[in-house]
């Protein structure tokens, strides 16, 4: 079998009698920005990177206070007996932001924070983010959410969405992970076999889980409608809300109404986290930035990397603490917003095609993989 | 004369038995007879029966590996957690000089080495049904990738 194109996968990977995925479709709307995307993912995979900052700039037109806030994500937490060096790494990260000098204003927690939502593993992360004394804001992701469907997640770290305006900017948080569609019931599946799918990154049962769902759109609307449209604002998602790679759901799947209810604002910052990888993207006035995780890191996705994106680095399977880290957001006096990764290592972009987790891709052709198919 | 006469005796005798021989094993030299559809499919579904077990245990099926007597990973990951879609494994571009190892290495060295290290599971035998099924798994992921041996 040839390499599947991604509306092969969707139609494959759909359900019997599903109408194909429109993102799959292309019109001349989606063909532009498709062509902005993949046209160029080749370029990128072959060496050809774009002069960023090691930062990522973010100007805001408003000037206002300077001020800080971190992000920490994707811990993927099993009990501690299980696994000891996914919590020595979210320990580093938790006693990094705490040493900061001056402090954050605030730490936002992105999600993932368990790898199979159990209880424990939950109450592990909150003990493990007690010894942050900033505030402490979250966000859901799938493998906080699909053991009990959230019940755990929404009672220690509270429900999203949510907004709270702090020196000029607006910040929102979006749960992108609660609206996958119903495959357990009717396969009876357990509690546990379903959570187990959901943590599955290539996974099919789960399908195209990652939205923000209608409710959750017209809360966005409403609540950005009383805003300035030069003002800024930054929303956070666990999922990107472009069309990165959705098979991995590198993506959510109505992407397209998110970015119209955005499209009025000049300044949009979505931060995002699930790709466990550096990632960067515009898509007319939306930017996005791609997170780290501390657990482990994801590899680029076969095709659609952003050719914004500057790659990160292969790095080292054999050290634990490569590739993953946390960040430091910074929004200057001026205005000016620096990204910066705090990953544990010292070069984090790759300078040359050798060293690029993209450029190590050139020869590399993948199929969906079959198992839970058959 | 008649001393003369057995040597040729026995030539004509020899290219007499030759012959026959020919005669006899002519079957032998055949080609193989055409492949029927039924051995393809047969064929197929003896590799994609080890996909799928390589699937199952690249992805942590506790009870493909209890069933294999192997034990990859003694942290709850699974290989599939750095690799979805097998990515990132790169089978076409073994064997190579491996950084990690620091020695020129197989596909099969390599999966150990990250059973062993990354996962702190048990290393396998690496002509047993486990290896082979991941092999015959991240293989089938990668067809179509372009061979090149020695890739760093």
């Amino acid at each position: 079998m040839n390499k599947l194109s991604r509306r092969e996968m969707d139609q494959e990977l759909g359900r019997p009698g599903a109408h194909p995925d429109r993102s799959t479709v292309l019109t001349r709307r989606t063909f532009l920005h498709k062509s902005l995307l993949y046209g160029t993912t080749g370029a990128a995979a072959y060496g050809l990177f774009f002069p960023l900052l090691n930062t990522i700039d973010m100007a805001f037109a408003q000037s206002g206070q300077s001020f800080k806030f971190a992000w920490i994500s994707d811990t993927h937490l099993y009990p501690k007996n299980v696994n000891k060096r996914f919590v020595e790494k979210a320990t580093r990260a938790v006693q990094e932001l705490q040493a900061m000098n001056p402090p954050a204003d605030f730490l936002i927690f992105g999600g993932d924070m368990a790898q199979l939502g159990d209880p424990v593993e939950l109450q592990l992360g909150a003990e493990l983010l007690k010894e942050i004394k900033i505030r402490k804001v979250f966000i859901p992701g799938e493998h906080d959410w699909y053991l009990d469907m959230g019940a755990t997640w929404n009672k220690m770290f509270g429900a999203a969405p949510w907004t709270f305006d702090h020196k000029g900017v607006r910040f929102v948080g979006l749960d992108t992970v609660s609206h996958a569609e119903d495959f357990w019931t009717s396969r009876k599946l357990s509690a546990k076999e379903r959570m187990g799918h959901m943590a599955t990154l290539d996974g099919t049962l789960g399908g195209a889980w990652a939205a923000v769902g209608p409710e959750q759109l017209n809360w966005l609307s409403s609540t950005l409608a009383g805003w300035g449209k030069d003002k800024p604002v930054v929303i956070f998602s666990h999922n990107p809300l472009y069309e990165y790679y959705p098979p991995w759901n590198f993506w959510i799947r109505d992407w397209r109404p998110v970015q119209e209810i955005l499209q009025p604002y000049g300044n949009v910052t979505n931060i995002h986290g699930h790709v466990h990888q550096v990632l960067y993207n515009e898509i007319g006035k939306l930017r996005s930035i791609g997170m780290l995780a501390t657990s482990w890191p994801w590899p680029y996705a076969p095709e659609g990397v952003p050719i914004l994106t500057r790659p990160m680095v292969r790095v080292d399977p054999g050290e634990p603490f490569d590739g993953v880290g946390w960040a430091v957001h910074t929004i200057d006096s001026g205005g000016r917003d620096d990204a910066q990764y705090k990953m544990w290592r010292k070069d984090i972009f790759a300078e040359a095609e050798v060293d690029s987790g993209t450029g190590d891709n050139r020869n590399q052709v993948l199929s969906p993989r079959i198992a839970d198919r058959i | 004369m008649a001393n003369e006469k057995v040597p040729c005796l026995r030539i004509a005798a020899g290219v007499a038995v030759l012959f026959f021989l020919a005669i006899d094993t002519e079957p032998a030299f055949a080609h193989k007879e055409k492949h029927t559809s039924d051995q393809l499919e047969a064929f197929q579904a003896v590799f994609m029966e080890q996909v799928k077990i390589g699937d199952l245990l690249f992805h942590g099926d506790a009870e493909t590996q209890k069933k294999l007597n192997v034990n990859l990973s003694n942290t709850g990951t699974a290989c599939a957690m750095c690799h979805p879609y097998a990515s990132d494994t790169h089978p076409h571009e073994f064997p190579k000089f491996q950084e990690q190892m620091n020695e020129f290495a197989t596909l099969r060295n390599m999966i150990n080495w990250c059973i062993e290290k990354p996962s702190e599971g048990e290393k396998i035998d690496p002509d047993g049904p486990a290896m082979k099924a991941l092999e015959a798994y991240i293989y089938w992921s990668n067809r179509n990738s372009k061979l090149d041996p020695g890739r760093h």
